[in-house]
C-alpha cells in the first residue's frame, strides 16, 4: 500500500514537473491580442476578413475598435499621447505624414521591405509619398484608393436633351440648370452645407484644380505658399453659388453636408437628382441599390470624370492606410495583420469588396461594372493631395476654413469677393505661423 | 488650555472640521483647481493636437490677442451674447411664467386638467437633449420634415424651408429647439413659487379692487422676485456654456453664422487642432461667466434677495 502511494505520487510528481517545464513553450503559443481601429461603415464585412486572418493565424486575436471618421484623428492623436492608441490603424491618406511627425506612429521601414506585403511589394503601392514623413521614414501603407467622379442619370439628361456628360464646367452648369428647366427636379445638387468636413472643400478643389493652382504650393526653395489669388478663390465660389442662385440646385442642400448623405443617395434613386460627384464606394451603392429596387430594368446611371479647364480634369488620389502605432507592444503581430490585408485575395475579393487596393497589380486587374467605368478614366487624371499634405497648414485646419467661407457665401452672409479674401488671409496667416 | 499649559494650535473641534472637509478640499483641487490652472497655462501655448506628446512652446498671450483681432470673435461674442444667451434665456423665462400662471389658473382645476398638463409638460423635459436635437433636425428637415410637409400642404410656402441653413431661420429654429427643451424647469420653479403664494394675498388685493393684471404686476410678480433671480442666474450659466444645443443642430453653421464660444473652443481644438488657442478661448469664456455671475449676485440679486427677506 506504501509503495503504491509513492509510485503514485512519483508519477503524479513527474507530471506536475512535465507540465511546469512544458509550461514557458505553451505560454509563447498562447494567443496575442491586438486592437485595429477601423472607421468605413463596412464593419461585418471587415470583421470576416479579420476572422480569416485569425483562422491563417491561430495565435492572434484581433479585436476591432470603431470610431467615425469625423472623430478618428483627434482620438487617435489623443490616444496616442497617453499611450494607449490601437496596435493597427487605419489612417486616411494625408494623416501618417504628420502623425508621425506627432510621434504618434512607428516607423515601418525596417518592415516594409520584408516579402508579402501587398501583390508585388512596397514599391508597387500608390501615393508612398504621403506615407513618408517629414524625417523621410515611412509611416504608413496605403491600403485602399479611390477618387471622385460624376455619377449621373442618363434618362433625365435626355429629357434635357443632352446625350452626353458635359466636358467644361460651364456647359455642366448648364446643363444642370437645362435638367432643372425640363424636369423641375435638381440637376447637380452638390451638398453646400458647412460642417468640420464638408463635400464643397472637394468640389471647390476640383474647380480650382483644373483652373491651375491649388491653395497652397511648394516654392523651389522648399518653402510652401499661397499659390491661388482672392480673386481665384472666389471664382470657384461664385461658379458654385450660381447653382443655389439659379435654384438648379436647390436650397435645401444647404442642409446636409457629406458626399454619401441620405440626400444624396436617395436623391439620386428617386430621380429627384440628375448628378452628384461621389468617391466610387457611394456609387456602387447607389447603383447597387437601383438594381435592388428595380430587379427586371437597366440601370440608368453612367458615371465620368469631372468637367475640364486649361488643367484638364482633376480629382485627387484618396484612400485609407494602415498604420502601427507607436505605443504599440505587438509589432511583429500588427506586421501579419497589414501584410494580410494588404492581400486582394481574401480582403478585397471577398469582404470589402466596395474598396480597390492601393496598388497598381491590384488595380490593372480590378473589373469596373460599366455604370463605374468614369472612375478608372477619371483616376488616370488625379493628382495626389501633394503640397497640401506635405506643408505647414494641416488638411483639416483649410477643410474647415474652405466650407465655412463658401457656406458664408451661399447663405448671403459675405459676397465671394470679401470670403475669398478672408479665406486667402486665414490660410497666410497659419502658414506663415507654423512655417515660422 | 491643555494639562501641560500649552494651547493648542488648532482645538479639537476645528480640527474635525477640517479632516473632515479635507476631501471636499481633494475634490475641489483635483478636478476644478487643477484643470483650471492646466487649462490656464496651456492657453499661454502653442499646443497642438500633432504636438501633444511633444507638448508646446511658450508664445505668452499671442493667443489672446489674435482672438481679440479676429473679426470672427467678435461674431462669436454676439452669436452667444445676444442670440444664445439673452435672446433665448428672455423667451424661455416669459413663456415659463406664461405656463406658470396658465397651470396654475383656476381654469384647469375646474376642468381637472392641471395633473395631465403637468405630465405633458415634464414629457420634454425628460427627453435627453441629443434625442430631442435628433427629433427637431427631423422635424425640420427640408426634404422629409413634417413642419415643411405642413407648410406646403396648407400652402404657406411653394418650396421647403431649410429652417437650420438659412439665415433668416436658423437662430429661430435653434432657440425654439432649446426653449422646447428647457422650458419645463423654469415653468416647474415658478409654479412652486406661486402655489408658495398665500391666498389671503390674492383675496385682499381682489377686496382692494386690483385687477388682473394689477395682481399679476404688484402680488405675483412681487412674491416670483427671488424665483426669477435664481433661474436666470442659472439659466445663463447653462447656456451659454452650452455647446451641444448649437453643434448638434448646426454644427455652427451655415457658414460660422451660429457658432458660438462653446462651438469655437471645440472647432480649434479638434477641427484646426489649436488647443493653445482653444485653451484661451475657454478662458475668455470662464472669464465673462465669473464677471457675469459676480456683478449680477452683487447687484441684482442681493437686492433683490434683501428685498425679500425685509
Amino acid at each position: 500500500m506504501t509503495r503504491k502511494i509513492a509510485r503514485r505520487e512519483f508519477v503524479a510528481g513527474s507530471a506536475l514537473a512535465a507540465g511546469l517545464l512544458a509550461a514557458p513553450s505553451v505560454r509563447s503559443q498562447s494567443p496575442v491580442t491586438i486592437t485595429f481601429r477601423f472607421n468605413d461603415p463596412e464593419a461585418p464585412q471587415m470583421r470576416a476578413a479579420l476572422d480569416a486572418f485569425e483562422r491563417a493565424n491561430p495565435t492572434i486575436k484581433v479585436t476591432m475598435q470603431r470610431v467615425s471618421w469625423g472623430d478618428a484623428q483627434a482620438q487617435f492623436l489623443r490616444e496616442a499621447a497617453v499611450g494607449t492608441a490601437p496596435d493597427v490603424a487605419q489612417v486616411a491618406f494625408v494623416w501618417p505624414r504628420s502623425f508621425g511627425g506627432a510621434g504618434a506612429l512607428r516607423p515601418l521601414d525596417d518592415l516594409i521591405r520584408r516579402p508579402g506585403l501587398g501583390v508585388r511589394g512596397w514599391d508597387d503601392f500608390f501615393a508612398r509619398d504621403l506615407a513618408v514623413g517629414a524625417d523621410g521614414k515611412a509611416y504608413g501603407v496605403p491600403w485602399t484608393t479611390d477618387t471622385f467622379a460624376m455619377i449621373w442619370n442618363k434618362d433625365m439628361f435626355a429629357a434635357a436633351g443632352i446625350n452626353q456628360f458635359p466636358k467644361d464646367w460651364e456647359s455642366l452648369r448648364a446643363a444642370s440648370q437645362a435638367i432643372h428647366q425640363k424636369t423641375g427636379k435638381a440637376g447637380w445638387g452638390f451638398p453646400a452645407g458647412s460642417c468640420g468636413t464638408p463635400t464643397i472643400w472637394f468640389v471647390l478643389n476640383f474647380y480650382w484644380w483644373s483652373h491651375g493652382p491649388g491653395l497652397i504650393d511648394r516654392n523651389p526653395d522648399g518653402k510652401f505658399r499661397v499659390s491661388m489669388t482672392p480673386a481665384e478663390i472666389q471664382a470657384g465660389f461664385d461658379y458654385y453659388n450660381r447653382y443655389l442662385q439659379e435654384g438648379h440646385n436647390p436650397r435645401a442642400s444647404l442642409s446636409y453636408c457629406l458626399w454619401g448623405a441620405p440626400e444624396i443617395v436617395e436623391g439620386m434613386l428617386a430621380g429627384n437628382m440628375a448628378m452628384a460627384s461621389v468617391p466610387d464606394t457611394v456609387a456602387i451603392e447607389i447603383n447597387t441599390k437601383w438594381k435592388q429596387r428595380n430587379p427586371d430594368k437597366a440601370s440608368p446611371f453612367a458615371t465620368s470624370p469631372h468637367p475640364a479647364a486649361s488643367n484638364g480634369s482633376r480629382t485627387f488620389f484618396g484612400g485609407r492606410m494602415l498604420a502601427i502605432s507607436a505605443n504599440s507592444k505587438n509589432v511583429e503581430a500588427g506586421w501579419k495583420l497589414i501584410q494580410f490585408l494588404t492581400q486582394p485575395d481574401p480582403t478585397f475579393t471577398q469582404h470589402y469588396t466596395n474598396y480597390t487596393p492601393a496598388q497598381r497589380a491590384a488595380l490593372d486587374s480590378r473589373a469596373w461594372a460599366p455604370e463605374l467605368s468614369g472612375y478608372p478614366e477619371q483616376l488616370k487624371t488625379a493628382r495626389s493631395w501633394g503640397p497640401y499634405g506635405t506643408g505647414p497648414v494641416p488638411i483639416p485646419f483649410m477643410w474647415n476654413a474652405v466650407g465655412r467661407t463658401a457656406g458664408s457665401v451661399f447663405i448671403g452672409e459675405k459676397t465671394s469677393a470679401q470670403a475669398a479674401a478672408e479665406l486667402h488671409d486665414a490660410i497666410s496667416r497659419e502658414l506663415a505661423r507654423n512655417q515660422r | 488650555m491643555s494639562q501641560s499649559g500649552i494651547r493648542p494650535l488648532v482645538s479639537p473641534e476645528r480640527r474635525f472640521l477640517l479632516v473632515a472637509l479635507l476631501p471636499t478640499f481633494f475634490f475641489l483641487l483635483c478636478f476644478y483647481v487643477y484643470p483650471m490652472v492646466f487649462n490656464i497655462e496651456t492657453s499661454l501655448t502653442d499646443l497642438s493636437l500633432f504636438g501633444l506628446r511633444r507638448g508646446g512652446d511658450w508664445v505668452g498671450v499671442e493667443n489672446y490677442v489674435e482672438i481679440f483681432r479676429s473679426g470672427d470673435f467678435r461674431s462669436v461674442l454676439w452669436n452667444t451674447i445676444v442670440w444664445l444667451t439673452i435672446v433665448g434665456v428672455s423667451v424661455r423665462i416669459l413663456l415659463g411664467l406664461a405656463l406658470a400662471f396658465l397651470l396654475n389658473s383656476p381654469v384647469l382645476k375646474r376642468w381637472r386638467l392641471q395633473t395631465l398638463a403637468r405630465v405633458l409638460l415634464i414629457v420634454p423635459w425628460a427627453t435627453p437633449p441629443v434625442v430631442a436635437i435628433v427629433v427637431w433636425r427631423w422635424l425640420l428637415d427640408p426634404r422629409v420634415g413634417t413642419i415643411n410637409s405642413v407648410l406646403m400642404a396648407v400652402g404657406i410656402v411653394d418650396q421647403p424651408i431649410a429652417f437650420l441653413a438659412e439665415r433668416l431661420w436658423v437662430w429661430p429654429a435653434i432657440i425654439t429647439i432649446i426653449t422646447w427643451n428647457t422650458l419645463p424647469l423654469v415653468t416647474l420653479t415658478f409654479m412652486a413659487s406661486l402655489q408658495s403664494l398665500p391666498d389671503e394675498l390674492i383675496e385682499a388685493a381682489k377686496i382692494d379692487g386690483a385687477t388682473r393684471w394689477q395682481q399679476i404686476r404688484y402680488v405675483y410678480l412681487p412674491h416670483l422676485k427671488p424665483a426669477i433671480v435664481v433661474v436666470v442666474l442659472m439659466s445663463t450659466f447653462w447656456t451659454f456654456n452650452n455647446f451641444v444645443y448649437v453643434w448638434l443642430t448646426t454644427g455652427a453653421g451655415p457658414g460660422l453664422y451660429t457658432n458660438v464660444m462653446a462651438t469655437e473652443v471645440y472647432i480649434q481644438a479638434f477641427i484646426n487642432g489649436k488647443f493653445g488657442f482653444s485653451a484661451a478661448t475657454g478662458v475668455i469664456m470662464a472669464t465673462i461667466m465669473t464677471v457675469f455671475g459676480l456683478i449680477y449676485l452683487r447687484v441684482i440679486a442681493e437686492r433683490e434677495l434683501a428685498e425679500e427677506r425685509t
